[in-house]
């Protein structure tokens, strides 16, 4: 299972990860889900499908035994006929402002960082920021400013702002990932911020 | 990629005492012709020696049958025969340890694998000789100053640009030459002209390098549709950034390859976001179009910007509006004047005008008014750049107002943009100005816009004031 992998790679370098656990069967999801504590969301884990959300393969805000038994047959109704390796039971996320840093080994000047507004818009609003690694602190706070959607950021309509210093903190730790582990390419997204810090809900990448 | 020592011969490219042209030609419109023409036509004041076996002469001037019989210092060779030759020729450069070349002529890598090999050949030679070479497949270089002049494309077709204080490098001959013939034609004066083409032996980063020590380059202007190394363009750009502005314009930002990325990182991030975020990083003023790049280029000689509250000062309440609302949109500031000015001010204005910003001349006025409200501003400790809205169309706007304008380009205390739009009376005067190097522009967005950038610029540059 890649994701795992993934994740594990990713603790080992210190970004902070929801709790979570495989599942692979009804059960043992209720199981993890208790273990964990809920509210838990639920996530499909395979190879063969790319936008989870899409086809109906994640279910979020599961509160209890009964709604995580109902989600649980739903994703398997919806996702019939994929191999699948199991659903992956994950801690709620907190609310907050949803990002994408991600990142890329560019042909010609080397691994890059891109910030952006995150989640299921990311193609459609693509409204991004991007610098080359490595980068500093003044970096990252121009490349916040760039956004046009950074008055959500300093805390639009009520919301504190999000905790920039957390933000800083994942962009820096991901250009000395890429860097250690040759990563090609690499989403966190979505990776959620409030003025506490942020939880990654998740994440990919490839070498 | 290129050594030191070959940066360095670059001076015989644009300083050369003495250029031959190899296969130079008297048929009209060949590209050896046009050459000849502007070396012998031209201000170029060195020996010259046209190398042709076919010929004698050529308009009365000695032609000599290969560059061993010239047997005097040749500081530059400029080559416009066909491929093949040109490794021979070369041969014979190092020989005469000739240091510095311009080859014109295409047909290389970009004509497939016989020119391919024909271009390693070159680039041997050159490594191994310490010599500079630009091209192949170029539009040619060009120094006003001194009238070292490759560009294969006539004189009268492609105006020459004045000396002046800067450079242009171009990937593309095509835009490059464009480029230049519109700045000549608008008065800007240039240092040096290096269209590159295939960049066999220097490239983007080796020609930065040399125009960062080139005295005579104020700005670097810099077309490019790919970069060979990446990262050396990046931080040369940032390095030289800090002394000379550089003005970028990146063609080339569609790109396909994004459909086979494998994440949402690879989905938006095209090969242009990383230009875009390198000439960020660099603080680099990145050009969206050619319109951007004359726009930019003309206000960029002027003193830099303490600061980003602005004054405008019109003679028409229109285009003050327009101009103030784009001042709002790029998120520059209004000034608010000095008291000391406000008083002074009143005195210009009619019994019924307000002092605002913009400031209101209304129709009566005149190039006397102008004078006194420019030099108030120009005095003004509140104001850091200059909006001078011009009308020409009411009757007391004559060639008086021009001269205050000059005069306040001339003033070298806050960056000025002028702004003046019309038909041929209006287009005339902005000519006039064009000579006198008075940043003028058709529309209030384009010039603050181009102010936008140098008041960014500026507050890189000096942060603390």
């Amino acid at each position: 299972m890649t994701i795992v992998r993934d994740f594990q790679l990713l603790k080992k370098h210190g970004f902070g990860l929801l709790p979570y656990e495989i599942a692979k069967n009804g059960s043992e999801a209720k199981k993890i889900a208790r273990k964990i504590g809920y509210p838990v969301a639920m996530k499909v884990v395979s190879s063969e499908i790319e936008h989870k959300s899409d086809i109906g393969g994640v279910k979020i805000k599961i509160r209890n035994d009964e709604a995580l038994e109902v989600a649980y047959a739903d994703i398997m109704h919806n996702v019939k006929g994929k191999k699948i390796d199991g659903i992956m039971i994950q801690k709620m996320a907190r609310k907050g402002v949803e990002l994408i840093v991600g990142g890329k080994k560019d042909a010609q000047f080397g691994h890059m960082i891109v910030l952006g507004l995150g989640g299921i818009y990311v193609e459609i609003f693509r409204d991004i920021s991007a610098r080359l690694c490595p980068v500093n602190r003044t970096d990252i706070e121009e490349m916040i400013a760039e956004l046009k959607s950074h008055p959500l950021l300093d805390g639009a309509r009520g919301q504190k702002p999000i905790n920039k210093k957390a933000l800083e903190d994942v962009v820096l730790r991901m250009c000395k990932f890429m860097h250690d582990e040759e990563i090609t390419e690499m989403d966190l997204n979505p990776i959620i911020f409030d003025e506490k810090g942020y939880d990654i809900v998740d994440a990919r990448f490839s070498k | 990629m290129a050594s030191k020592q070959q940066i360095k011969n670059l001076k015989f490219i644009f300083e050369p005492k003495s250029i031959a042209l190899v296969g130079a030609s008297p048929t009209p419109n060949k590209v050896s012709n046009v050459i000849f023409k502007s070396l012998t036509e031209g201000n170029f004041q060195g020996e010259f020696y046209p190398v042709n076996p076919k010929y004698q002469e050529i308009t009365g001037i000695k032609c000599y049958p290969s560059i061993s019989s010239i047997k005097k210092k040749i500081d530059c060779l400029m080559i416009a025969t066909p491929a093949q030759t040109v490794p021979m020729i070369l041969q014979e450069c190092a020989r005469l340890k000739i240091k510095g070349v311009v080859l014109v002529t295409a047909g290389f890598s970009e004509a497939g694998e016989e020119g391919t090999k024909l271009e390693r050949q070159i680039k041997e030679i050159c490594d191994e000789n310490e010599i500079a070479l630009i091209g192949p497949n170029c539009l040619g270089t060009l120094n006003p100053s001194t009238g070292a002049d490759s560009i294969f494309l006539p004189m009268h077709k492609l105006e020459r640009p004045k000396p002046g204080n800067i450079a242009f490098i171009t990937q593309s001959g095509a835009v490059g030459s464009t480029i230049i013939d519109v700045a000549a034609y608008h008065g800007i004066g240039i240092s040096k002209f290096i269209s590159y083409g295939n960049a066999t032996v220097l490239d983007e980063v080796d020609l930065l390098e040399y125009l960062e020590k080139d005295n005579k380059t104020k700005t670097i202007v810099v077309y490019i549709e790919g970069a060979r190394r990446g990262r050396e363009f990046f931080e040369a750009m940032k390095r030289i950034n800090k002394k000379k502005p550089i003005i970028a314009l990146k063609a080339g930002k569609f790109s396909r390859s994004a459909a086979a990325a494998k994440s949402h990182t690879g989905n938006i991030a095209g090969s242009y976001l990383a230009y875009n975020a390198a000439f960020r990083q660099a603080k680099v003023i990145e050009a969206e179009g050619l319109e951007d790049l004359f726009d930019f280029m003309k206000i960029f000689s002027q003193p830099l910007a303490k600061g980003k509250r602005v004054g405008i000062i019109t003679n028409g309440g229109g285009m003050g509006v327009l101009t103030a609302d784009a001042v709002d949109q790029m998120g520059l500031e209004f000034a608010e004047f000095s008291a000391e000015a406000k008083v002074k001010l009143k005195t210009i204005l009619p019994s019924f005008g307000n002092v605002a910003n913009p400031l209101d001349l209304i129709a009566e006025a005149d190039g006397e008014k102008y004078e006194k409200g420019i030099e108030i501003m120009m005095d003004d400790p509140a104001i850091d750049a200059l909006f001078i809205i011009t009308l020409f169309q009411t009757p007391p706007m004559d060639e008086r107002v021009l001269n205050v304008l000059i005069k306040a380009s001339d003033d070298h205390r806050k960056p000025i943009a002028c702004i003046m739009l019309g038909g041929a009376y209006t287009t005339n005067y902005q000519r006039y100005l064009d000579k006198y190097k008075v940043p003028s522009y058709n529309s209030p967005i384009a010039a603050v816009k181009a102010m936008k950038k140098f008041i960014e610029y500026s507050r890189f540059r000096e942060p603390k004031r």
